[in-house]
């Protein structure tokens, strides 16, 4: 299992902890902070909870997001920008946890 | 922050203006950030500055030298974009008065020349919003930039020098900035201002959440 972090200034800033599984290129657990806004609030949760498992391959990522994030209204990013944000982790250096 | 929770808890037709300082100076963060990546919590209680998250997001502040307003209503366009226009508008107004050009710089800041003098953050709840922002009356970036972590990206004096070009002071009294303000509002809305004052339910609700939520670690550095 590897974890990483990026930050991403998409309109608002994204920082992402991300764990995976090297091999399987699967979401172990994820934390999404930043400046940006996303009504109802507690949506945010249910976008890291839902990404766990979830293969970090962009197209199936995007998919998953967008659909997490259906219902919610994102002010300050995309589901674009929040894939981008999450795999931009993976060319990080590696966090020794 | 606790009374603004109660205040959009409670909210019936009749839409509030909540006008207010901070003393001690303040550190807000918001909903969705994480005290320890923003702030130096030590150098706050060093310096006498709390730290408080927000119910709303956005980013961290400094409250010092500023006036704040909480302004909640049940009546506000759906976009998100057009309500925060609605509402700043107000501000811009206000600004007009004290002889300020104020313009609206998406997403959510209100900019003179080019330069911020007001953030802004919105949430909505139950059919309720609540947009609070600040304007800032004067600016120490010395102290700010002592209390707001820096990103390993951005060095500590380079940030102080492009925020002097990018934030602004009105270097306006508390009071005058008051006044302005509430005819800004009372313009916008085409309203009259009645004062009020909070009812027992009210205050004992505010106290109930200082103590359970917004004094509490497990809400402000999301433990």
């Amino acid at each position: 299992m590897k974890t990483a972090r990026n930050a991403v200034k998409s309109e608002k800033l994204i920082k992402v902890l991300l764990r995976y599984d090297e091999q399987k290129k699967t979401i172990q657990s994820i934390t999404i902070r930043g400046d940006f806004f996303l009504y109802p609030e507690d949506a945010l949760e249910k976008l890291e909870s839902s990404l766990v498992g979830v293969r970090l391959e962009r197209s199936v990522l995007n998919k998953r997001v967008q659909e997490i994030l259906q219902g919610a209204e994102p002010f300050g990013f995309t589901a674009e920008s929040m894939t981008e944000a999450i795999l931009g982790c993976l060319s990080k250096k590696i966090d020794r946890v | 922050m606790a009374l603004d929770e109660v205040l959009l808890q409670n909210l019936d037709d009749i839409p509030i203006l909540r006008l207010y300082g901070w003393n001690p100076p303040t550190v807000s963060i918001g909903y969705f950030q994480k005290m320890e990546d923003e702030v130096d919590v030590e150098m706050c209680k060093h310096l006498g500055i709390d730290v408080i998250r927000r119910l709303t997001g956005g980013g961290s502040v400094l409250h010092d030298s500023e006036l704040t307003y909480s302004f909640l209503t049940r009546r506000y366009p759906q976009s998100i974009i057009e309500s925060y226009k609605v509402i700043c508008d107000a501000v811009i107004i206000a600004l007009s008065k004290l002889g300020f050009n104020a313009k609206f710089s998406p997403l959510n800041d209100i900019v003179i020349n080019g330069k911020k003098i007001s953030g802004n953050a919105q949430t909505r709840k139950n059919g309720a919003l609540l947009q609070h922002g600040t304007i800032l009356l004067d600016v120490d970036f010395e102290k700010m930039f002592s209390v707001l972590k820096v990103t390993k990206e951005k060095i500590r004096d380079k940030m102080i020098s492009d925020s002097k070009d990018r934030v602004i002071g009105l270097n306006k009294t508390y009071v005058e900035t008051l006044s302005s303000l509430k005819n800004g509002f009372r313009e916008k809305f085409a309203a009259n201002l009645v004062s009020d004052t909070l009812t027992e339910d009210e205050k004992i609700r505010t106290k109930k959440l200082i103590k359970e939520k917004y004094s509490t670690t497990r809400w402000n550095l999301r433990l």
